[in-house]
């Protein structure tokens, strides 16, 4: 009788990743992830490289009270809110006007989501690690393998980390291996040139990505392990896939806006005209009254009230705004999809908090103008803004979203573990 | 005998395990999605008629003609259909400092979407082994050993698959249309009936494709589990990526300038050239006429200028043809740089349409994107309304409300010229209002029948593929 030795967990996570390598689902994910991010980096590259020189076009002159940022170079892999980030915008007395630079006007590009890397990921890795996943314990018990591995003297929770490492490693080291060289080829053109922090935040955001990878993978394990054939565990996950990338987080939205009362951009815009023709119509017939001419108390009085309703007006909208923000964020946190969505454009400097920050620093640097003209310079400071710093998107917000990730992870992990520990083998 | 065939799977789809999930899924997304949607209609009517009287509150106090413009600008009004279908009325406004940039992170749910997503993924799910997975079980062997055509088994199948599909669909959105018709907010008119039916036909055309394309798939692989990698994989390749890169790639292939970019040519062409070349031709003007009047070779100011004219009736005769001369350069600047501007933009908007029109064509190889276009433009939520909408506001509205600014200040001025018209507050509640209607139904279905064409004949070349590929299939 043969000695029996115990079987290490080298020896399975070798066996997942050779049966792995051989298989078509192998060839057809690798393919899949390859073709598709290699297009989406060639395609946001041009649009970068697009954007960026029309930047060279409106960039503010010195003097100029002109707030306009150039294109994020890391947008080429989560583009985010960068177009509306990077539109100029032109201070002058009566409020801040609005230029959609960098804007096409191709009205397709409204009609589909972008296809960065972010979305990738989100999108057609989470599936294709479900693809991993889903027969990892259903599909060996049906051909009988599963039964033979418990023969010998290895724990299940040996059998199902070896299972978790040889899938995580044979779908990680690709797709990293993909990533790694479109950054680094993206990398050589010396226009876009990521900078030493950009590297640092790409780093995060495909840490960010392999956490989101892992979770789907751990999922597909669970359902695999609670079913008794593949089959219904494929099903149960794509459904359960579509709904946490495409239903909930578009759904959430929807749900907080019924929630929060904000008002639509139309209207908000309507009233603002509205106030600022009636001021300046009767500033008109008053000046008519006296007989005034030059550019007196009445103007500045009329001007300080179009400047007063407008500033509330705004400062209402942007609360109520920000309300509709924090709500749809914690209804769509529900899917780890979303979380990702957050976590990823933050850490990139191209999410909502981003943007927000932003507008806060375009509005002080409108102010900062305005005291200038006020003290009578012609001259305008020049704007300078900075992204927040990784540990600032991390303590508002980005760390709750990694741990959600994280989180996720260990739940999924720990109930597939449970259920293969039940698992009927036979 | 197809008949039997058709029963056969509908019965075997319907007790199996993924139906079930199919219309768990279904029965609970689509009512929710259309209750939400409905309920954002009705606070979107709302909205929209606050809108409106405090237009018409402004008009009744501050109406003036100089700075109305913008006032009374017409704006699309919610439309019934936005309970189903929501299209690219969102309003993602980018010309404003309060913009709303979620839908940008999120693009929002409506049925479109539903349908384009789960329910081809759903066809995929329940056709993916159709073929194969009969042949592994054994059935397969044993239909054939009856007196069978292969075109009635496949035929069979497909139909049989649709059918089931449409059970749960039909179902949920029954449910769904429920929520519409119980909200009295919601008016549906007979042609909103129409419009659905329509889509709906639709609908079906694009769930029988999906189908079909999974039959295809099933019949060219002889393990099932292959089958549904490939289903997936052309499944992705359609539905999310081939939509969502078209534009991009159209771009690339066509290129247009930005907006900006041409906003700055278009400013420069009638700021610091125009003014050079005004500069310019007016030199040329005076120097030509000086020969004729020596006198304004002199160098004077404006008020010598002025006093002379009183005196001296020769050199007022030669002042005011310097100045005719000067207006005349000007004129002719101001033409030379504003046509060169108007080609520049006409350029623009050609390359812009180009770049448009191919995005269009080359994302309508993904049957989502034909499915989506000819949703939305049935539902007046699409790109065609877009340019109705700008028929009904610049074309039909715009001239009338100029005619009436027009005549309305010139009676004003009869009545009495020392007014200063344009800044005194009028009564307008006689200035026409623009009204929105949606363009006719049958305009609508005729701008979408190229989408409808395309997704026909995407059904039959597939189903050809998918008769040949199971005639040839070995079925032991």
């Amino acid at each position: 009788m043969p000695r029996r030795t115990p079987v290490l967990l080298w020896t399975i996570v070798r066996k997942e990743i050779v049966a792995n390598l051989l298989s078509y689902k192998f060839f057809i994910a690798i393919l899949l992830t390859t073709l598709l991010l290699f297009t989406s980096f060639f395609v946001l590259y041009k649009d970068y490289k697009g954007r960026l020189a029309d930047y060279e076009l409106v960039r503010a002159k010195p003097g100029e009270p002109i707030a306009v940022l150039p294109p994020n170079p890391l947008s080429i892999f989560a583009k985010g809110l960068d177009e509306a980030m990077t539109r100029s915008f032109e201070i002058s007395r009566i409020g801040i006007d609005v230029f959609a630079g960098q804007k096409s006007g191709n009205i397709i590009f409204a009609f589909f989501p972008t296809p960065d890397f972010v979305y990738i990921v989100k999108v057609v890795l989470s599936l294709v690690a479900l693809l991993f996943g889903f027969d990892q314990v259903s599909r060996e018990k049906e051909s009988g393998v599963l039964r033979l591995m418990m023969s010998n003297s290895v724990s299940r929770t040996k059998i199902l980390a070896g299972k978790w490492l040889g899938n995580f490693l044979s779908l990680s080291v690709p797709f990293l291996l993909v990533t790694i060289l479109g950054f680094v080829l993206i990398n050589l053109d010396p226009l876009v040139r990521f900078s030493t922090s950009s590297a640092a935040r790409f780093f995060l955001l495909v840490l960010t990505a392999i956490i989101y990878i892992a979770l789907f993978l751990s999922l597909g394990i669970f359902v695999s392990a609670l079913t008794r054939r593949a089959a219904s565990s494929l099903v149960i996950l794509l459904l359960i896939w579509a709904v946490t990338v495409f239903v909930v987080p578009n759904l959430g939205t929807l749900l907080a806006r019924q929630m929060v009362d904000v008002p639509s951009v139309k209207a908000l815009s309507e009233k603002q005209d509205q106030v600022w023709t009636r001021e300046v119509l009767q500033m008109e017939i008053e000046r008519r009254a006296k007989n005034d001419r030059g550019t007196g108390d009445i103007v500045k009085k009329h001007f300080n009230v179009i400047n007063l309703e407008l500033n509330q007006m705004e400062e209402d909208y942007r609360n109520r705004f920000d309300r509709l923000v924090r709500l749809s964020k914690n209804i769509n946190r529900l899917s780890p999809a979303a979380s990702f969505v957050y976590a990823t454009t933050e850490l990139t400097g191209t999410g909502i908090g981003e943007e927000s920050h932003l507008k806060e620093n375009v509005l002080r640097y409108k102010d900062s103008v305005l005291s200038n003209l006020e003290r009578g310079e012609k001259q305008a400071p020049s704007f300078t803004y900075r992204y927040r710093s990784v540990g600032q998107v991390l303590s508002q917000g980005g760390l709750f979203d990694l741990a959600w990730l994280i989180f996720f992870n260990i739940l999924f992990f720990a109930m597939g573990y449970v259920a293969f520990v039940r698992y009927d083998v036979r | 005998m197809l008949g039997t065939l058709i029963k056969k799977e509908i019965l075997n789809n319907v007790f199996s395990f993924r139906f079930v999930v199919i219309f768990a899924l279904l029965l609970v997304v689509v009512p929710v999605t259309i209750f939400i949607l409905t309920n954002d209609y009705v606070k979107k009517v709302d909205e929209y008629s606050s809108r409106q009287n405090g237009i018409e509150n402004y008009l009744k106090n501050y109406a003036h003609f100089n700075r109305i413009g913008p006032i009374t600008t017409p704006s699309q009004p919610p439309i019934p259909f936005y309970s189903l279908v929501r299209g690219i009325s969102s309003d993602v406004n980018m010309d404003k400092f309060d913009d709303d940039p979620l839908p940008v992170m999120f693009p929002l749910l409506d049925l479109v979407f539903i349908v384009g997503i789960l329910l081809s993924l759903a066809a995929l799910i329940f056709s993916y082994d159709a073929v194969c997975g009969e042949k592994e079980d054994g059935t397969l062997k044993l239909m054939m050993s009856n007196r069978l055509a292969r075109s009635k088994i496949i035929l069979g199948k497909i139909i049989g698959g649709t059918l089931t599909l449409l059970i749960p669909f039909t179902l949920s959105l029954g449910l769904g249309l429920f929520v519409i018709l119980l909200n009295s907010r919601v008016g549906w008119e007979g042609t909103d009936w129409v419009t659905l039916a329509l889509v709906l036909f639709g609908a079906v055309i694009y769930i029988l494709l999906f189908l079909v394309i999974g039959v295809l798939i099933s019949a060219s692989h002889h393990s099932s589990s292959a089958s549904i990698m490939t289903s997936l994989f052309v499944w992705v390749l359609l539905v999310l990526v081939v939509p969502n890169l078209s534009p991009y790639l159209a771009a690339l292939i066509s290129p247009a300038p930005s907006q900006i970019k041409m906003e700055r040519e278009v400013s420069r062409l009638s700021d610091v050239e125009r003014d050079n070349l005004g500069r310019k031709l007016e030199a040329e003007r005076l120097a030509e006429l000086v020969k004729k009047y020596p006198v304004l070779a002199e160098r004077f100011s404006e008020a010598e200028a002025k006093a002379r004219v009183e005196k001296d009736p020769a050199f007022r005769e030669a002042y005011q043809a310097r100045t005719r001369e000067i207006q005349a350069a000007w004129d002719e600047a101001n033409r030379i740089q504003g046509k060169k501007a108007n080609d520049l933009q006409d350029e623009f908007r050609r390359n812009v349409g180009a770049q448009t029109r191919l995005s269009r064509d080359l994302s309508m190889i993904s049957p989502l994107v034909d499915f989506t276009y000819l949703a939305t433009d049935l539902t007046s939520t699409g790109t065609m309304n877009l340019g109705h909408f700008r028929r009904l506001s610049d074309d039909i509205w715009g001239p009338a409300y100029d005619q009436y600014v027009r005549g309305r200040i010139a009676a004003l001025q009869k009545q009495n010229p020392a007014v200063d018209w344009w800044n005194t507050p009028v009564d307008v509640s006689d200035m026409p209002r623009f009204q929105y209607k949606e363009e006719a139904l049958p305009a609508r279905v005729k701008g979408t029948l190229w989408p409808f064409a395309i997704l026909m004949i995407m059904n039959l070349i597939v189903f050809s593929a998918a008769y040949i590929s199971f005639v040839k299939y070995d079925v032991r």
